[in-house]
């Protein structure tokens, strides 16, 4: 197997190493995001999640997307 | 809203990622470790352009939100390719350049096309939608990345002191930050107390950097491990 093919083969298996890693730490996620560059206080996540906070009952998908940002 | 805990630690941090240049200039390892450098200052900036935002548009204004997860998808990338330098200095006896530079944009290639091929339903705002996928997903590609590393300078027997010393604190940087998310998302109860460590990891970068660069001289040697010796 050629030198490229290789680094080809290694790129592709970190690539699916990070991305099962990553499903790994995000599970259970409430739709925050990761951030690790700087002290900079982060904003609001672009795309919150919706929380029902009245009643127990069921909540039905988002009938519309989130319209944070315009 | 802001309390002083999140401006004295965005504060604390700016410094230290300046003293980072500060301490690589007056050690001559400006240009050897040019990428990172590279990294520190664009930090700087990307801080001090944060914070003239906020105070102009509030934390919660829509210029702060799309400067911030830009600004921080840049920074990725640009950590992305640090930690590809790193690469090339750990593999330069191997002359291996060509190589490293072509897995680095071959990976940095396919995480992009990852990243669209998860945002590419979303008809509204897919842009901003890519460029935060691409920053989380870069990010997880370079924790992944730290790790083969370190197993190279293992199995390499690397020995010099302030290479090893920036490889090991990036890969420290880079878990504190997962963990950290990790465990707040499994204990939500909890959440607002990690979430409050999240900007103090983010000092422990320039701070380590700092260290190695003013501490560890690039002559240092230091002894490989036995543990890691594999038999053959």
């Amino acid at each position: 197997m050629s030198r490229k093919l290789t680094v080809i083969l290694l790129a592709m298996l970190v690539l699916v190493g990070a991305m099962g890693l990553k499903t790994a730490v995000v599970a259970h996620s409430d739709g925050s995001v990761i951030m690790a560059n700087g002290g900079a206080p982060q904003p609001p996540t672009p795309w919150p999640p919706t929380f029902a906070k009245n009643g127990g009952a069921p909540q039905p998908p988002t009938p519309w997307p989130p319209t944070q940002l315009k | 809203m802001l309390g002083p805990y999140e401006y004295v630690i965005w504060l604390l941090c700016t410094i230290l990622e300046a003293a980072v240049l500060v301490c690589a200039f007056k050690k001559n390892a400006l240009r050897r470790y040019l990428f990172l450098n590279v990294y520190m200052a664009a930090s700087v900036v990307v801080s001090i352009a944060r914070f003239d935002i906020l105070s102009h548009y509030g934390f919660t204004s829509n210029e702060y939100l799309y400067f911030y997860y830009y600004s921080d998808s840049l920074l990725t990338i640009a950590l992305y390719f640090a930690l590809a330098s790193l690469y090339s200095h750990i593999f330069s006896e191997l002359k291996a350049e060509r190589v490293i530079r072509f897995g680095t944009l071959f990976l940095l290639c396919a995480t992009s096309l990852f990243s669209y091929a998860v945002v590419q339903q979303s008809t509204s705002r897919l842009v901003t939608h890519f460029v935060l996928e691409l920053s989380q997903n870069l990010y997880f590609v370079g924790l992944v990345l730290t790790y083969v590393l370190w197993a190279a300078i293992l199995k390499m027997r690397e020995t010099r002191t302030r290479l090893i010393q920036l490889v090991l604190s990036m890969g420290v940087y880079f878990s504190l930050f997962a963990a950290n998310f990790a465990v707040q998302n499994l204990y939500h109860s909890t959440g607002s107390f990690f979430a409050m460590l999240t900007p103090l990891f983010g000092c422990f970068l320039p701070l380590s950097w700092c260290y190695a660069f003013m501490k560890l001289p690039e002559e240092a040697r230091i002894t490989p491990s036995r543990l890691a010796v594999v038999p053959r």
